[in-house]
């Protein structure tokens, strides 16, 4: 019986959505719509008008920005909608002035299992190399694959990788408790930050000069832009691994 | 100052930027948090007085980020159905204020968490006035994302493991609904090559094959029926509503099931202008899951002892008529639709922050062991007495007069049967809320202890006595919203006629 | 239709892939794999949206030394980038919520967790 519905939900479901792929505008045409209309704007006028050799990123950040916007506040949301689920009832908070850091210790009865040597030499290692490439691709996102986001998530996941072989307290400082939401909302506040200061000079919220004489301002408002992205990304990550890790 | 053109990104931004910032204020002391929230958010309803104020007086009007051009950048647009935000504010306003005391009561909560809650309320009431104002396909997508996200969250906010579960039913079936709104995006983006929706909707007329746009319609049909909480795909609403704390409940209750309705008339918007495709399986299918919605959600209603369960099935019920309304596509429905979004938002918050007042002095919840509260609660009681009878939909209340366009539309386009169905369920919803009248005046208590509780307090009382007034405020004032929708409601249905 | 489905079979794997992640969300019981499930489907969203972008010969829409027309679209690049960064987050909260009923019910199995309620 269930067998019998799922297979004809699945066929309810495949049917339409052939049919519909079916009828699209051949793939890999270059006079479909997808490619004549505003993706040739971008393409043509984009290099000058948005500021940025790889397109993908003037798109992000200077067409769309305001989608972007609203990533960067999805991610936070995550963060807040984590914190909000997993925080739990037996153990303070980070930092906590009531916190007992020998009863958490008592608590955190490490489960955990040892780290390998090999592992653990090898990642301390890589450590600055892997910070050293996050920082390139999060200031060279204009000009090459990348942005804030991917050099986001690779500090975040060095943040991690550094976690597991050193522990959570060492780690820990890397994100002071009074500067921990700054972090974590980096992003977001970038973002107003160089909106507002665009609006300033060009009338338009997330407006950027296109001005020759202001070039220099605009390329420094995208970077500050991917910059405070990479540093949000990475404290959302972090954070949300720190707190899954503590329950 | 209605005319400074800033307002319209400002009125996103600020609950966003508020949110960010609760954390923040709240590192020296979590006490700091709700009052931040209640600051945010009578600045967000500062900038939508005036927005609403600037459509009444201009009609629609548009905001362009970055100063890109239409098709190229992004466009905030704010019509008539964006009025909608006013509302958002108000009971996002009220609800932040009756959370005060009723987050410190919830026992199960860890104390650390409460911060987290107003940033998540803010984040929710962000994304949705983000969601009804913008002009772009994809960055409906974005701020859908960040509203429903919050959303999960706070339904699991209360932290009992029913709540965790709902929250995550509601997540799986959000989840697969913001894809399917996604694939289709992708798809109207494929065949025109645009995402912004007044040059979709022009572009989208000249194709050659319609399948891709009737499967994109009817994937977004399908994903705002999902959000939106209509027949068959109403599942994950009972539980996620009636667990989730009481505030939460009236903001998803009274808003956001009506992001997905505020989807849908957007997607027709889209669908009626570009002419393309006859709509009318669309509507007839609409009409008919609406009034089963409207039927089968009264009916279980009717037979929930719990009080919250109960207004989540309401809920149901009365997304049916909107639906419905939708669907009639006579002028007549379509502003009673309409209408009905911003009513039912008052009254069902109305009944749900009434009913946390209760469970919040009482710790009951089933109508069974709330006998006899009317004598203890009377300003509560009275105000869910006032929800009752707005949702009944009997005369001078904010019920009526939608409900009674909705039918008088269903008369118009010849479907008698709806309008019929229309006061069929009206009548079920009349018997469950004298069940509940019943219960609170004229039976005996069967706690005894029931009869010594105090009223509710001030920071919850004044809410709920706020919306029980402005239900019967817009009973009387009905006209002006029904006349201020109208010239959209022309709008939307214009190709139709021409 | 068949020599259309053909032309067009990068959207034809979407669907496929669609609907096998549709099929792990209803039939599966673990609520981790339910996720999965999900993730599959985002995942055939994100190829389709990218694989609207493509065109015949085209290369990454990166200007600057070297490059050459035709280019792929940026556009779907762009949307893909906020739609991985959505599902992200997506995973993030499902996770948690995931964690919380293990800790509390001691179990992942959708039709225990029913019986417990």
């Amino acid at each position: 019986m269930k067998k019998a519905f799922v297979a004809a939900l699945l066929i309810l479901t495949a049917m339409p959505l052939l049919i519909g792929v079916a009828a699209l505008p051949p793939h890999g045409d270059p006079d479909t719509p997808v490619h004549t209309h505003i993706s040739a704007r971008y393409l043509e006028e984009g290099r000058e008008e948005a500021g940025a050799d790889n397109i993908v990123t003037g798109v992000l950040l200077n067409y769309r920005g305001l989608d972007t916007a609203g990533e960067v506040t999805v991610i936070f949301t995550a963060l807040m909608a984590g914190l909000a689920v997993l925080i739990s009832h037996k153990k303070q908070p980070e930092g906590d002035a009531a916190y007992d850091a020998a009863e958490a210790a008592a608590e955190d009865a490490p489960v955990r299992a040892p780290v390998s040597p090999v592992v653990s030499f090898v990642v301390r290692l890589l450590a600055p190399f892997i910070a050293l490439f996050a920082v390139y691709v999060i200031v060279n996102g204009h000009v090459t694959p990348g942005g804030g986001f991917q050099g986001g998530a690779i500090l975040g996941a060095l943040f991690i990788a550094l976690t597991i072989v050193l522990g959570r307290e060492r780690t820990r400082t890397l994100m002071p408790r009074l500067a921990q939401p700054w972090m974590q909302g980096a992003a977001l506040l970038t973002f107003v930050g160089v909106g507002i200061v665009g609006g300033a000079l060009t009338g338009y919220f997330l407006g950027f000069p296109a001005d020759a004489s202001l070039h220099l301002a605009r390329k420094l408002m995208m970077l500050v832009l991917e910059a405070g992205i990479g540093l949000g990304g990475a404290a959302v990550f972090a954070t949300l691994f720190l707190q899954m890790e503590a329950e | 100052m209605a005319a400074w053109p800033h307002w319209l990104p400002l009125v996103v931004l600020a609950p966003l930027l508020g949110a960010v910032f609760t954390p923040v204020v709240s590192l020296r002391s979590r006490h700091v948090a709700p009052w931040w929230a209640l600051a945010v958010m009578s600045a967000t309803s500062v900038a939508a007085l005036f927005l609403v104020l600037r459509v009444a007086s201009e009609g629609p009007f548009s905001y362009l980020p970055g100063g890109w051009q239409p098709p190229y950048g992004i466009e905030l647009r704010f019509d008539e159905f964006s009025a909608v935000i006013s509302v958002i504010c108000l009971i996002g306003w009220l609800a932040v204020l009756y959370s005060l005391r009723y987050t410190e009561w919830l026992r199960e909560v860890p104390k650390q968490r409460i911060p987290y809650y107003y940033a998540l309320l803010l984040l929710n009431l962000g994304g949705m006035i983000g969601f009804v104002v913008t002009g772009d396909l994809f960055n409906l997508f974005v701020f859908l994302e960040i509203l429903s996200l919050s959303a999960y969250a706070l339904v699991a906010f209360s932290g009992e493991h029913i709540a965790e579960m709902a929250a995550f039913k509601y997540l799986l079936m959000g989840a697969i609904s913001s894809l399917l709104v996604l694939f289709s995006v992708g798809i109207i983006f494929g065949i025109t090559g645009s995402l912004n929706m007044a040059d979709v909707a022009t572009r989208i007329g000249q194709l050659d094959s319609a399948a891709p746009a009737a499967l994109a319609l009817a994937m977004l049909a399908i994903g705002f029926m999902v959000k939106a909480a209509v027949f068959p795909v109403h599942i994950w609403l009972p539980d996620a509503h009636a667990i989730a704390p009481s505030p939460i409940s009236a903001v998803l209750s009274g808003l956001v099931v009506k992001v997905g309705i505020i989807g849908l008339i957007r997607v027709y918007q889209i669908y009626y202008a570009a002419g393309v495709l006859d709509l009318h399986t669309l509507n007839q299918v609409l009409v008919w899951l609406g009034a089963i919605s409207i039927v089968m959600g009264a009916f279980f209603a009717i037979f929930q002892d719990d009080i919250k369960l109960m207004l989540a099935y309401s809920t149901i019920s009365n997304v049916g008529y909107i639906v419905m309304g939708l669907g009639l596509s006579t002028n007549f429905s379509v502003i009673g639709g309409s209408v009905h979004v911003f009513n039912h938002a008052l009254i069902k918050a109305t009944l749900f922050l009434a009913a946390g007042a209760l469970i919040y002095r009482t710790g009951y919840r089933t109508l069974t062991d709330l006998r006899g509260i009317g004598r203890s609660m009377p300003l509560t009681c009275i105000a869910i007495s006032i929800g009752a009878i707005s949702i009944v939909g009997i005369p001078p209340t904010a019920g009526f007069l939608c409900k009674w366009y909705i039918a008088l539309g269903a008369f118009e386009a010849d479907q008698p049967f709806f309008g019929f169905a229309l006061i069929f369920g009206a009548l079920f919803i009349f018997i469950y809320y004298i069940r509940m009248v019943n219960a609170f005046y004229f039976q005996a208590p069967v706690h005894p202890e029931i009869l010594e509780v105090a009223e509710a307090p001030l920071s919850m009382l004044a809410p709920t006595l706020l919306l029980a007034s402005l239900c019967l405020i817009m009973g009387i004032l009905g006209r002006i919203p029904l006349a201020f929708i109208e010239p959209a409601a022309a709008r939307l249905l214009a190709p139709l006629g021409g | 239709m068949l020599e259309a489905l053909w032309n067009n079979v990068d959207y034809v794997a979407s669907v496929v892939l669609f609907c096998i992640g549709l099929y792990i969300i209803i039939a599966k019981n673990n609520l981790i794999k339910k996720f999965l499930g999900l993730n599959i489907m985002e995942t055939a969203v994100f190829s389709f949206i990218i694989a609207l972008g493509v065109i015949d010969g085209g290369d990454a829409p990166i200007m600057g030394a070297g490059a050459h027309a035709p280019f792929s679209s940026p556009v779907p690049q762009a949307l893909v980038l906020t739609g991985i960064v959505v599902a992200v987050s997506t995973t993030a909260l499902a996770l948690s919520l995931i964690i919380r009923i293990y800790r509390q019910c001691g179990t992942i199995e959708a039709d225990e967790l029913r019986e417990m309620e």
